[in-house]
């Protein structure tokens, strides 16, 4: 029987072959969508889960009350560790573990600056990477060891075995390989070429024990059976008690954030993580439901229109003894059919698409063949896309009364609403909706871009001030600008476009004791800070410490800090920060170092006495910039030698800050762009089959004298009905959800009427360019054959 | 075998109520070869629905082979047809996906018989209406006629005690007719009861026995034999 039925459906797809190839190309298309973006979800869903220790493991973060409520850092001090493990018996291991090591690496002739981190010797054995050689538990034991990567290790010591040999780090230290990491997965938030041991970092007197400088991440892995919520409330007061009566740290909480969730929970309101990649998580899990719900609506509403033409076959099953039962059975298995054929081209999309679609989501994604969850998934997935597409038609056909069938009584239902205009409305209102909140999603970052960054990023170059560029910054700055490449430079504390440090516990003429809680960004600059980067005074003047020895202790305001301390004139306005005396000599205007989507924070630009590790510089615009940088690299050489010539673009650097949005907008795009184009194919196939089902009716129409805009309007006018109603039903969707996306965003568009009636009108020509290929061919057929052929 | 006592169906739409049967009674006997004839739209079909189980009546009493089954579910009314009834129709109704091998195997598969039993009875049975080597053609290459026979081959091929047969001869020209005539004779003589229903008093003559309707009801019956 099952043969009989796999036959009856087979030859159905051949002898149709164009509804088959709509059927199944609208599914495999969906079915596609839907797996690449749960390939994405599963890799999200994946990251840093292959620790052993995982449900033991947790970060420390800190919660205290700022501006406007509580808010919360995982950045902890570098006493908190060894603390939590000296004093709590239910910690097993704390492990300190900080990223951006900028070391010059040398090895025989070979040198390089790979990007590293310290970390506590139990960091191995904390977490879960695999060693391909050396000791997990003693590898970070020593002072003078470092554990590679394999691929540091094999372009450090080519096809040697790494074990045992030595690096020499900068100009004197000497380290010797005592582990080989595997290379890091790809779903892991560490990233590190190589890790050293935190007692180097004390032996370079880069650490103290001030309970009051966070500038690390602490995990500490508990004992088996403790909890989280009883550790929580012991260390919830051990900064305040370690900094007893200090009033700036009353209010100071320690919690900790289960490891596993801090890849998805990052986003904290309010001092709580409750947010962060798994709302995108969320959403594009709901976008590739829909999209499989949207290719199912297609099957569904092909199979039950072209029913008519198996209502037949239907009639005569039920003549000659099947059942009802059966007849579902029939029809249900032949939709899983056809969704295990669509899967397998759906297979194929994905394998097509899949390097494309990594690259977008900057994740390397796989499909794991090798995985037997992944094909009990295929089947799970097939059959629920079969159910889900097929249920409907089945129940509908198998209702059929054979006698009204088999007389020609049967007709499609004309009823004002029918389940498959409900369906065609269900799914055009998917599409609008996944197409307005596009449009928004790129006003907003449209938006952002246009935003006045209040400095000016072209010809703007900045180099990490690494080796000797220090002690010979003031040659190298003559160097530059006496040779033409550079028109004027400046040293400062970080890239202009990121914020390396902030700090509180100053003090002001007319500040209060509340004042001190306020939290500054903090730059610097030893001259031409506004020159260089093309900010622009409001008033007073530039740093310049080569015009005025002073200057050492000159400040400069952006607006917002100017304001934020009430200061009637802010020039000569003296700033207290621990003894030292700050004099303010300019005011900036506000220019956005950080998020280009929030309001711009205040921040002070220190003069020299503070430190530099950043040097930006701009090239002359007289020049290429090949040649200019040609000169630099070349002077660079010359006075810093030991170190590799690198340098950035600000703008680039600053177009980065649009990636995530960026990234979103464009799945956003391409999945919108899917739904629609799923969508129209089922209603080019609807068309086409009303089309022909109303053939007599068109030729009887035209006989009696209609024109063929008479008809063809006839035949769109009553699918552009259902589109306009979905788009009714679309907005005020689509409006509510991307009102709480924009919530996200200080700095954010308000959604205005344009976006709802422009993608109203823009969804409505491509449906009537869809439908009007077949009206208009139903339109123009000539009367005669029409009738006859009855 | 057919038994029905004030039979009575009503087709209502929405603006209408046409009474199809209106008080209907008669008999059929076990190994009757019975014709229905009447003008267009007095109730045949509706009347042949009905015996087939296709239909339920809104009142009166069916009994078959004894059983009362005008009230029977659908599940129920499945199984008696599939058992007992046969059909063949003007339109022949064959699938067209299936061809004449597999359209004839249908009601077989339905009754769960056997594989190689099925090959057997409907090879036979395409051997007895002689089209045995059209088995693997699909139903649109064959003429009118030799579908007509696949027809009458589907039907009796589950050995139905009952064929009802709706203008069997209706779309097909006299010899072909005639063909066809003669087949469910040799099936009634190898005692299947047929119920036709005809126009064609020609066709009519076939039988014992002839029973005239009029709107819904019968007005005679000629006994033939
Ligand atoms: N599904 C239906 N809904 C409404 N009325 C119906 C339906 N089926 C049949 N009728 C009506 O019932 C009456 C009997 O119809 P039926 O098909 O039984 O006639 P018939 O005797 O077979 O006619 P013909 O010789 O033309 O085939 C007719 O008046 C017909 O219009
Ligand atoms: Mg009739």
């Amino acid at each position: 029987m099952i043969k009989n039925y796999f036959k009856t459906a087979w030859r159905n797809l051949v002898r149709n072959k164009v509804y088959s190839l709509i059927n199944i190309l609208g599914l495999s298309i969906g079915m596609a969508a839907c797996i690449l973006i749960l390939l994405w979800v599963q890799n999200q869903l994946s990251h840093d889960r292959f620790h052993k220790n995982l449900d033991r493991i947790y970060i420390v973060n800190n919660r205290d009350i700022g501006d406007g409520g509580k808010f919360a850092w995982s950045w902890t001090p570098n006493i908190m560790g060894p603390t939590l493990k000296k004093d709590y018996p239910e910690v097993a291991d704390a492990v300190r573990y900080v990223e951006g090591n900028n070391f010059l690496f040398t090895v025989g002739e070979k040198k390089m600056v790979p990007s590293g981190a310290f970390a506590d010797p139990g960091f191995l054995s904390v977490f879960s990477f695999p060693l391909i050689s050396g000791d997990a538990k003693n590898a970070l034991a020593e002072v003078s060891n470092i554990v590679l990567t394999e691929k540091l290790a094999r372009s450090l010591f080519g096809a040697d075995d790494p074990l045992g040999k030595i690096v020499k780090i900068d100009s004197n230290a000497h380290f010797k390989v005592t582990g080989v990491l595997k290379n890091l997965p790809d779903n892991t938030a560490f990233d590190f070429a190589y890790l050293l041991p935190w007692s180097y970092k004390d032996k370079l007197g880069w650490t103290d024990s001030a309970w009051g400088n966070n500038g690390l991440n602490t995990y500490v892995m508990l004992k088996p059976g403790t909890s989280q919520a009883t550790f929580d409330q012991k260390i919830n007061k051990i900064t305040t008690n370690h900094l007893p009566g200090d009033p700036l740290y009353k209010n100071r909480e320690v919690f900790t954030q289960p490891f596993k969730d801090q890849w998805l929970y990052s986003k904290q309101e309010n001092g709580r993580y409750i947010g962060g990649r798994i709302d995108m998580v969320r959403m594009f899990t709901a976008i590739a439901t829909l999209i499989l719900i949207i290719a199912c609506i297609n099957f569904m509403n092909l199979s039950t229109a072209r029913s008519e033409k198996r209502a037949k076959e239907v009639g005569i099953r039920k003549v000659v003894g099947a059942q009802k039962k059966g007849l579902i059975f029939q029809f249900i298995g032949e939709s899983v059919l056809l969704s295990g054929i669509a899967f397998l081209f759906a297979l194929a999309i994905v394998i097509i698409f899949l390097p494309g679609f990594s690259t977008l989501v900057d994740q390397q994604l796989h499909l794991p063949f090798t995985d037997p969850l992944f094909w009990m998934s295929a089947v799970t997935f097939i059959l629920v896309s079969g159910l889900l597409a097929g249920s409907y038609p089945a129940f509908y056909l198998s209702a059929f009364n054979p006698v009204k069938v088999l007389k020609g009584f049967f007709k499609s239902s004309t009823a004002a609403v029918n389940p498959r205009k409900v369906l065609v409305v269900i799914q055009f209102t998917f599409a609008v909706l996944l197409i307005i909140s596009t449009f928004i999603v790129m006003q907003q970052i449209k938006h952002a871009q246009a935003r006045d960054n209040g400095y000016n990023a072209q010809h703007l170059v900045f180099v990490k001030m690494n080796g000797a560029i220090e002690n010979n910054y003031s040659l190298i700055r003559n160097e530059l600008i006496n040779r033409g490449a550079v028109v004027s430079v400046t040293k400062s504390m970080s890239p202009i476009t990121e914020r390396y440090s902030d700090s509180w516990n100053f003090s002001w003429t007319g500040s209060t004791e509340e004042d001190k809680k306020t939290d500054f960004v903090r730059m610097a600059s030893d001259a031409d800070f506004v020159k260089t980067l093309g900010t622009k005074l409001v008033m007073g003047r530039d740093i310049d410490i080569f015009k005025y020895p002073s200057d050492s202790n000159a400040i400069l305001l952006n607006e917002t800090a100017a304001k934020m301390m009430h200061l009637k004139d802010p020039l000569n306005a003296i700033l207290k920060a621990d003894d030292i005396e700050w004099r303010v000599v300019g005011v900036v205007k506000d220019f956005i170092y950080q998020s280009p989507y929030e309001k711009v924070q205040q921040l002070i630009v220190f003069g020299p006495k503070s430190w530099f590790n950043t040097m930006h510089f701009k090239l002359n615009p007289a020049n290429t910039t090949r040649q200019n940088l040609d000169i630099v690299a070349a002077i660079f050489k010359q006075f810093n030698p030991e170190y590799p010539f690198d340098y950035k673009f600000v703008d680039a650097e600053y177009a980065r800050k649009f990636k995530e949005e960026q990234k979103t907008g464009t799945m956003a795009a391409l999945f919108a762009g899917l739904t629609i184009f799923i969508s129209c194919l089922g209603l080019f196939a609807l068309s086409t089959y009303m089309a022909e089902t109303r053939i007599k009716e068109i030729g009887v129409r035209k006989v009696l004298g209609a024109s063929i805009f008479n008809i063809t309007s006839l035949l769109s006018g009553s699918f552009l009905k259902l589109v306009i109603i979905s788009c009714v039903v679309a907005s005020p969707i689509a409006w509510f959800v991307m009102h709480n996306w924009l919530k996200n965003y200080q700095y954010r568009i308000s959604i205005g009427w344009p976006v709802f009636a422009g993608t109203a009108l823009l969804v409505m020509v491509i449906a009537l360019v869809t439908i009007s290929f077949q009206s208009v061919k139903a339109a123009l057929s000539n009367p005669v054959k029409a009738l006859r052929s009855e | 075998m057919i038994k029905i006592t004030n039979l009575e169906k009503i087709y209502r739409t929405e603006e209408v109520e046409t009474v199809a049967l209106n008080d209907l009674s008669f008999e059929v006997r076990d190994g009757e070869f019975v014709a229905v004839m009447g003008p267009s739209g007095c109730g045949k079909s509706t009347l042949l629905n009905i015996l087939g189980l296709l239909d339920d009546p809104d009142a009166g009493s069916f009994l078959f082979n004894g059983v009362e089954v005008a009230k029977f579910n659908e599940r129920k009314r499945a199984d008696m047809r599939k058992k007992n009834i046969g059909f063949v129709f003007q339109s022949f109704n064959l699938i067209d996906e299936l061809t004449v091998f597999e359209n004839v195997e249908l009601p077989l598969m339905y009754a769960g018989v056997k594989k190689s039993e099925r090959k057997a009875r409907v090879d036979e049975v395409l051997e007895k209406v002689q089209i045995m080597h059209r088995r693997n053609h699909f139903p649109q290459q064959l003429s009118g006629g030799q579908q007509q026979r696949v027809a009458v081959a589907r039907a009796v091929v589950n050995k139905p005690k009952l064929i009802l047969a709706d203008e069997p001869t209706g779309n097909l020209d006299s010899s072909n007719g005639n063909e066809v005539m003669q087949m469910l004779t040799d099936l009634n003589e190898a005692g299947t009861t047929i119920v036709m229903v005809t126009h064609s008093e020609h066709d009519a003559r076939y039988s014992h026995r002839i029973i005239r309707m009029l709107d819904g009801h019968t007005v005679t019956e000629n006994i033939l034999v």
